[in-house]
């Protein structure tokens, strides 16, 4: 039969479900703003009814589990967003960098410093023997000089930078995986007799985090244990067990993926998404191209001036006793020369001109027309001197030779000799730094030839075919005004980091070149910043999608309390009332 | 729709932090004045104001090159004209001491008179515009002309660039324009002082093709005063319609700047009031 031992018993079980719910509203209200916490619900059911006294009486209630409102399809569609997102955002955070340092409106960006390095040369020709024309090209063309070092030096920094931060992530990825794989453990284990709510909340945040630094695809087992892969199908955790990633490579620079064996996989250029995939997209795609480009024009601009310079002469021939220096060295053949390739091999070559001073008041001048078909890209330096030093003797003249030095060409005047060139058809004295504007063939290593810090041998005029240069010869200097003017073939780079780089050639002055550049950099970056906006607003929807689902409401959980609180005092009456019940009884005489 | 407690917060830092980097793009336009304040907000725009300034810059510099053209060629004008009158001078003198009788200190006179011309003339084959010779060829730094009429310098022009490819030659050679006045004069002082009638009507021909020649160059200088000032008129013209180019490319249209800053106030005060409204409702105000 029932007695009232059933009621109190009854009203124990409603007590405590109350108080489970009120613990678990508390849970909820508690977590209120914890952006990776999932409500979590208690599933209330009434206790198995027993039979008494042929009724088929409900004895009270009884809570069986609490669990979590979650979506996994929201919450993986939300990850793969915020992961798209992420890399966007450290993309522009950094090109928000480059273009600081292309900012053109500055008085010292390269497109304002390249059109006054001609209009210096323009000043050059209207006054060639002018000594303040002169210095102003030598300290305006160092400037130019400098600009170009210091960007491709801050580009450079970009990408140890970018390293450096690539390096981090990859430390911060390995301490995730290896916590994820502890999680499994540990829900593996719960999960046999109950659900692991917070710890799978605690797991999903995880996932979330290691999102944000690369891509990550991810499977639930049936146990409950998560897989987690990543680019080129490369398993970072796997039940108890993570696989770390690691800086490898030739240079250090690459991201590679180590299995348990002795296996290793380049994943570097295949990580797209995350804080990984955007900075290596900045380093090996924005920047490189960058930097590719800013080399290219740098190559040929100097390659321009130089070759339109060393046809020319200065104020002074080389004077007498003095050693002129190459600035391009090979220790192999003229084909390694930085501009090797330019060099034509032709009878024609150039003339070296040699002033005889041996009667200074009546000095003579001469030319050796250099024949250079003897020799080919194979020759060696050392072939060169001998050719030219054949030929001066061969022509009848002495007092300047032609010797290799450093890995360099040198031409030596003897006291009472003095020598200049002109007419190079052959790119020779170009291709081997003699009497040129520049040093280097880069962005990162061009230098005024230093030469040039003797200003008269900016050369402006030429020597004519009588041997004759005027101070008031500006020639040489209105040929290399003529070169602002003057569409070139210029390498231009795509830089894709799973198809490789390549190269396609555009036709455009060098300032056309260059504004080009800075557009291209401009349309990258305003690209991204679109990419950006757009993935927050797929986010921002996503994260509100998620948390109508999972984010917890106050105010529901105050309805909830009341709620919880009022059946409490009802559970409570319910024993008073028992209480009341048994008193009566007891009394009863 | 369930609506998080968080959404609710969420919603107001999204919009609140959008509407902000609106107001604040929108705030550096007006303060700038200028549209295009990186490279990335208007890329195209930014590479053709770039093209325009380095067109300018250009502009700029030839038209340094203009005005130097115009001194060294108004320099050369008016010293030849100087000539042409000596000539003219010199040949009148001619006339009078061929016709009629004269006598030997008139005659000597006279020689001393295109002694003082050939002077005259040394310096203005002399002539110099900031300290470089016109008539000396390239060798700009070297008086061209010694005393006695003896050349110098060389047989070029001096030439400058008064356009992309144009370039015109400002300078001249002396020898070619003087040489055959000076052995002119001094043959006709030799005449004069020697009574040499016929050395003297032979001096009067050479001096009337003297006079032709330098007539012809002051008309060749003053057509290139007339093609450098077109280049310079075409110039000016470019410079403003380039320079207009750059300020639509690059400048702001104020009104609609401010407009645009003033409705983004607009939105950002109503989003202020309604985010501030909505946050503090709760459901915990109302229960006792």
């Amino acid at each position: 039969m029932s007695g009232l031992g059933l009621v109190l018993e009854i009203a124990k079980t409603a007590l405590a479900t109350q108080r489970y719910g009120i613990d678990v509203t508390g849970h909820n209200i508690a977590n209120v703003n914890n952006p990776s916490y999932s409500r979590q619900n208690p599933v209330i059911e009434a206790k198995e009814p027993a039979s008494y006294g042929g009724l088929l009486l409900g004895q009270g209630v009884d809570t069986t589990s609490v669990v979590r409102a979650t979506d996994q399809f929201i919450e993986s569609q939300l990850r793969e967003q915020k992961s798209n997102e992420v890399a966007f955002e450290e993309m522009e955070q950094y090109m928000q960098i480059l273009e600081g340092y292309l900012n053109e409106n500055s008085e010292t960006s390269i497109s304002v410093l390249l059109s006054d390095f001609w209009n210096r040369w323009h000043d050059i020709s209207n006054n060639p023997a002018g000594s303040a024309e002169r210095v102003a090209i030598y300290e305006h063309s160092i400037l130019l000089a400098e600009r170009f070092n210091s960007l491709e030096a801050d580009l450079i920094q970009m990408k140890t930078d970018l390293t450096g931060a690539v390096c981090f992530g990859v430390g911060r990825i390995n301490e995730i995986t290896e916590e994820i794989a502890y999680l499994n453990t540990q829900i593996v284990a719960i999960e046999a007799s109950t659900t692991a709510n917070d710890l799978r909340d605690k797991r999903t945040a995880l996932v979330s985090e290691l999102s944000e630094y690369l891509d990550v695809k991810s499977f639930e087992q049936s146990n409950g244990s998560l897989t987690i892969i990543t680019a080129r199908g490369c398993v970072l955790v796997q039940g108890n067990a993570s696989y770390d990633l690691e800086m490898g490579g030739a240079t250090g620079d690459r991201v590679i993926w180590r299995s348990s064996g002795t296996a290793i996989v380049d994943i570097t250029d295949y990580l797209s998404n995350g804080k990984l995939g955007g900075w290596l997209t900045m380093r090996d795609e924005v920047i490189a191209k960058c930097e590719l480009d800013l080399n290219a024009l740098a190559k040929e601009f100097i390659w321009a001036v130089n070759n339109q310079h060393s046809q020319g002469v200065g104020l002074k021939l080389f004077e007498p006793d003095s050693t002129l220096t190459g600035t391009y060295k090979t220790s192999t053949d003229l084909d390694a020369l930085e501009f090797g390739s330019e060099i034509q091999y032709i009878a024609d070559g150039f003339k070296l001109w040699i002033e005889n001073r041996t009667a200074p008041a009546n000095p003579i001048m001469n030319a050796v027309s250099i024949d250079l078909s003897g020799l080919s890209g194979s020759s060696s330096l050392a072939d060169v001197a001998t050719a030219i030093n054949n030929q001066i003797a061969a022509a009848g003249l002495a007092g300047v030779t032609a010797s290799v030095s450093d890995d360099a060409i040198r031409f030596t005047a003897g006291s009472d000799y003095a020598f200049g060139f002109s007419d190079d058809n052959s790119n020779m004295l170009a291709a081997l730094g003699v009497n040129t504007f520049f040093e280097g063939a880069s962005a990162g290593t061009m230098e005024l030839n230093p030469v040039l810090s003797d200003k008269d041998y900016i050369a402006a005029a030429t020597i004519e075919a009588d041997g004759s240069y005027a101070p008031g010869d500006n020639t040489n200097a209105l040929a290399i005004t003529d070169l602002q003017y003057t569409s070139n073939q210029i390498s231009q780079w795509t830089c894709d980091r799973v198809n490789g780089n390549t190269q396609s050639t555009v036709t455009a002055t060098f300032e056309q070149y260059y504004h080009g550049l800075v557009g291209a950099m401009g349309i990258i970056s305003s690209s991204i910043s679109r990419s950006r906006e757009f993935n927050e607003v797929m986010v921002n929807e996503l994260s509100q999608i998620r948390d109508s689902i999972s984010a917890v409401s106050l105010d529901e959980e105050m309805t909830n309390l009341m709620e919880f609180q009022h059946a409490y005092e009802a559970a409570a009456k319910l024993i008073t009332v028992a209480d009341e019940m048994l008193e009566e009884l007891l009394s009863a005489k | 729709m369930r609506v998080a407690s968080k959404s609710i917060y969420d919603a107001a830092r999204f919009n609140l932090a959008n509407i902000q980097e609106q107001l604040y793009k929108a705030n550096q336009v007006v303060a700038t004045g200028k549209r295009i304040t990186a490279i990335s907000d208007d890329p195209v725009g930014l590479t053709q104001s770039l093209h325009v300034k380095s067109a300018l810059s250009n502009l700029e510099q030839l038209g340094r090159n203009i005005s130097m053209g115009k001194s060294w060629l108004a320099a050369s004008e008016s010293s030849l004209s100087q000539v042409q009158d000596i000539i003219s001078d010199a040949r009148a003198l001619c006339v009078q001491m061929v016709n009629g009788t004269i006598d030997p200190s008139q005659q000597a006179s006279a020689a001393s008179i295109i002694e003082n011309h050939i002077d005259e003339m040394v310096s203005l084959g002399n002539t110099e515009v900031n300290g470089h010779y016109v008539f000396a060829g390239w060798k700009t730094d070297t008086v061209p002309f010694g005393q006695d009429g003896t050349y110098h310098g060389d047989n070029h022009a001096f030439t400058i660039k008064i356009g992309n490819d144009t370039t015109i030659e400002i300078g001249a050679d002396g020898e070619a324009l003087f040489q055959d006045l000076f052995t002119t004069l001094s043959d006709l002082k030799d005449a004069l002082e020697g009574n040499d009638v016929d050395g003297i009507r032979a001096a009067m021909t050479n001096l009337d093709i003297d006079h032709d020649r330098i007539t012809t160059k002051i008309s060749d200088i003053g057509s290139k005063v007339l093609r450098v000032e077109t280049n310079e008129r075409i110039f000016q013209d470019v410079t403003v319609s380039n320079t207009q180019r750059l300020s639509e490319i690059e400048d702001a249209d104020m009104a609609a700047a401010i407009i645009d800053l003033e409705s983004l106030e607009v939105v950002y005060k109503a989003a202020l009031a309604s985010s501030a409204r909505i946050m503090q409702l709760s459901l915990v105000d109302f229960l006792s």
